[in-house]
């Protein structure tokens, strides 16, 4: 605390960031469409921290190797010009299921990881619209968040329970799934005007399409 | 928000993918089909006679140990050291201070003010509210700028833009206090303090 006693005295460099900020992005900020960027968007940290682990593990074991042959002494588990020969001559010497197994569980594995590193690795997450001209901080929220919230709003549309609103958010559809109460009709016009107005009063960004779904059975009871 | 290496991420996963696939599917035709292991016993017998006559052109005067294998030790040992490098990579760039300036008063030196106080006084004033589970403020290091990421867990069926604009006002009046304009992300996310807790009834 004893450091921020220090600082009422800003009114001049307060000033002067306020119209740095009006006049977009100084020199003196990082580029926040990077920082959106990498929120909404994988960064791959578990899966390079595995292949990292797995190319470890297979070099402690060659270094294991190659070091005992270096100073002499006998293999741990297999001297390396045997492997080598065996790796030779390799289509005999292992049943060819076996072989064809393992390679179909080595291509598996670096599909995988093929997949992860190719593809755009979008997260389940939109960015609001940042608020009065850009000046607010960014806001990159949950997908799940986004559900929670529009059905809640079409559930009091709908006058229904919680139980029987359910609502998925994907990247650019939202889809509202309402099973009425037996004998009290949902009007789904009334619903799709009100997730659409929150979806307007949100921004979202990608904006997603709006998709009612009313079951045709109802609920008793509820 | 973090200084995980993302580009690097990519490129190193893409090729270790492509590698052991190609091994993979190398493997699967040697056991199916019968002419790619005719050319693979003619291709890799070669390359096994080359590999072969450097070990042993590069004994130990005297002895029948390659010198070659201490080289293969050190390279495996470099892979090794580059690996946990990678790996310490992730998930980097938590830093400590919010502002650093010079101070034109008349006290010689600059001002610092550390992250702990925009952490501390947005968690402060983010405790007491009942449509939130959870809040944390982290201060982030991005290519030597520093950041606020507010990460919120509100409760179900809270609505966020609301929420954000919220807390945008509380960060308008830290950005006043500190003085200058901080970058601020707020992150509105789900987990399972969210998922298990009761909904937010009544606002």
């Amino acid at each position: 605390m004893s450091t921020l006693q220090q600082s009422p005295r800003p009114e001049d460099p307060g000033a002067d960031s306020t119209g740095a900020a009006a006049g977009g992005r100084g020199a003196d900020e990082p580029d926040m469409d990077r920082i959106i960027y990498r929120e909404t968007h994988s960064s791959r940290a578990v899966m390079a921290t595995i292949a990292a682990v797995v190319v470890v593990a297979l070099a402690a074991y060659g270094l294991l190797e190659a070091a005992v042959h270096a100073i002499g002494q006998p293999a741990w588990l297999i001297e390396p010009q045997v492997a080598a020969q065996r790796i030779v001559a390799l289509p005999a010497g292992i049943s060819p299921l076996l072989l064809g197994v393992i390679g179909a569980v080595l291509a598996m594995l670096g599909l995988v990881f093929f997949l992860h590193g190719v593809l755009p690795g979008h997260r389940a997450r939109h960015v609001l619209a940042r608020g009065r001209g850009g000046a607010g901080p960014a806001v990159v929220v949950d997908d799940e968040v986004i559900a929670s919230s529009l059905a809640r709003r079409a559930r009091l549309a709908a006058n229904v329970t919680p139980e029987q609103v359910m609502v998925v958010v994907s990247q650019r559809q939202v889809q509202v799934n309402v099973r009425p109460t037996s004998g009290v009709p949902v009007h789904g016009d009334r619903v799709r005007d009100a997730v659409k107005a929150e979806l307007g009063d949100m921004g979202l960004e990608p904006a997603p399409e709006v998709r009612i779904n009313v079951a045709p059975s109802g609920v008793i009871g509820a | 928000m973090n200084s995980t290496p993302s580009v690097l991420n990519r490129i190193l996963i893409t090729v270790l993918g492509l590698k052991l696939l190609a091994v993979g599917v190398l493997l699967m035709l040697l056991a199916s089909v019968p002419a790619v292991a005719a050319w693979w016993h003619s291709w890799s017998a070669g390359v096994w006679n080359t590999v072969n006559g450097a070990f042993n052109a590069t004994r130990f005067p005297g002895r029948s140990e390659s010198w070659l294998w201490i080289l293969v030790a050190l390279a495996l040992l470099v892979l090794i050291v580059l690996m946990v490098a990678w790996i310490a990579q992730q998930g980097k760039g938590r830093s400590n201070l919010l502002a650093a300036e010079y101070d034109p008063g008349s006290v010689p030196g600059d001002v610092r003010i550390g992250g702990g106080v925009a952490e501390q006084a947005l968690k402060h004033a983010l405790a007491g509210r009942p449509d939130l589970a959870g809040a944390t403020v982290v201060t982030y290091d991005i290519k030597g700028f520093p950041a606020l990421k507010v990460r919120l867990q509100p409760r179900q069926g809270v609505a966020p833009h609301l929420l954000a604009a919220e807390v945008a006002g509380l960060v308008k009046a830290l950005e006043a206090v500190v003085g200058r304009r901080i970058p601020v992300l707020i992150h509105i996310g789900a987990g399972a303090r969210t998922r298990f807790s009761r909904a937010e009834r009544v606002r």
